[in-house]
């Protein structure tokens, strides 16, 4: 059982780490090279408020997700880790 | 997210000219003489400001200089004058319309456009700028059957959002401040899925990024946000503006809405400058026809 939450967790990141390449400009970076536990705003990948904006619509169109907690968000948004732990409990529900 | 302290500074000095004393004073004149005898104490009361609020001439001289540039000093001088009373007139209609229950008679320009796009249940994305009155203009979104949210600190409106009711249960209009988690992109975002309509003054960056288009005969820096946010979720971009045609009369204007979205293989930045250009002239012909109700009171060109 936790080895295919892990191989769910998995493939989830590996997707994730895909749709930030190709869809924010992040020069030069490939889906491999970001690290699972990569920060995500301001340090780590750098991104910013607006690169926000594409990851809220990546996750409502891929995973039809939505993030409507905004006291969770900072937890959500932290990494590559955090986002995937959200997307797989939600899919779950 | 924290802002750099040059926006919280720029926040401070562009606190209200005036004191409370004089604010009464105006709302008084309202109460007892209406808006035209209110207006009449302006003519007095701008000259004192044109004399003695030198940082305040200084504020509109960035804007006049550039709308009047081949007038004189004097005429410079007398153009913020005009400036100082227009804007006063708007103060006392944005009292009298938000807090004195007064109602003007609001024409919009773009109508069957902008009935069309409500009618269609599509989130979209409103740009206004400091033009005529947006106060005066949000009246109106009260009565549009949509959850409109407002892309701005309460605290630079206070009075603006008391009388709209502003986040409170009862009402549809709600803030969503730039200062919150990510600038509040994720709860504007979410808005435009379900709906509603977002709202950005166009000519205020609040910190945040902005590119250098063509306003006036120079470059000047506009946030980009609204843009990036309406492509993005694919929701229809409408510029708003407002103006005062008459003493008891606004007009707005809701004739450009837009439909942008990327494309693929091409720079972001330089779409997105596209588009903020075609705000950037909307903005222009409205200053052209309209000269002393922009009321953008900081230097928003770029220097050399």
């Amino acid at each position: 059982m936790q080895d295919e939450k892990e191989e769910q967790l998995k493939s989830i990141r590996k997707k994730l780490k895909e749709l930030l390449v190709a869809n924010l400009s992040l020069e030069g970076v490939k889906p491999e090279n970001i690290k699972d536990d990569e920060i995500l705003f301001g340090e780590g990948l750098g991104l910013d408020s607006l690169d926000a904006v594409e990851i809220v619509v990546l996750l409502q169109r891929n995973f039809a997700l939505e993030v409507k907690d905004m006291s969770e968000g900072k937890k959500i948004f932290y990494s590559v880790n955090t986002l995937a732990e959200y997307v797989y409990a939600n899919a779950k529900k | 997210m924290q802002l750099p302290q040059c926006v919280n500074n720029m926040k401070n000095k562009n606190k209200r000219r005036g004191n409370e004393f004089g604010f009464n004073f105006f709302k008084m004149l309202v109460n007892f003489t209406g808006l035209r005898g209110a207006y009449g104490f302006l003519y007095i009361v701008c000259i004192y400001y044109l004399i003695f609020d030198l940082a305040a001439v200084k504020a509109a001289m960035a804007y006049i200089a550039r709308r009047f540039p081949k007038d004189n000093f004097l005429l410079k001088y007398f153009h913020v004058y005009k400036l100082f009373v227009s804007q006063g007139k708007q103060l006392i209609d944005r009292y009298a319309a938000t807090q004195n229950g007064k109602v003007f008679d609001i024409t919009l320009k773009g109508y069957d456009e902008f009935t069309d796009l409500l009618k269609s249940g599509r989130g979209f994305v409103v740009v206004g700028a400091h033009v005529g009155s947006w106060q005066v203009a949000m009246t109106i979104l009260r009565d549009l059957k949509k959850t409109v949210y407002l892309i701005m600190r309460p605290e630079d409106n206070p009075a603006v959002f008391e009388s709209l009711k502003v986040g409170k249960s009862e009402a549809q209009i709600k803030c969503i401040s730039p200062d919150g988690f990510l600038g509040g992109m994720v709860e504007a975002t979410n808005a435009l899925t379900h709906g509603g309509v977002v709202c950005f003054l166009g000519d205020r960056n609040y910190g945040f990024d902005t590119v250098g288009v063509k306003f006036l005969s120079a470059e000047a820096l506009f946030p980009y946000g609204a843009f990036h946010l309406a492509a993005c979720a694919q929701a229809p971009l409408v510029v708003l503006l407002s103006a005062k045609t008459a003493p008891e009369h606004y007009e707005l204007d809701a004739r450009k809405i837009f439909l942008f979205h990327y494309r693929k293989g091409s720079d972001k930045k330089t779409q997105l400058t596209a588009w903020v250009q075609k705000y950037a002239h909307a903005l222009e012909a409205y200053v052209q026809k309209y000269p002393y109700q922009c009321f953008l009171f900081h230097d928003i060109w770029v220097k050399g």
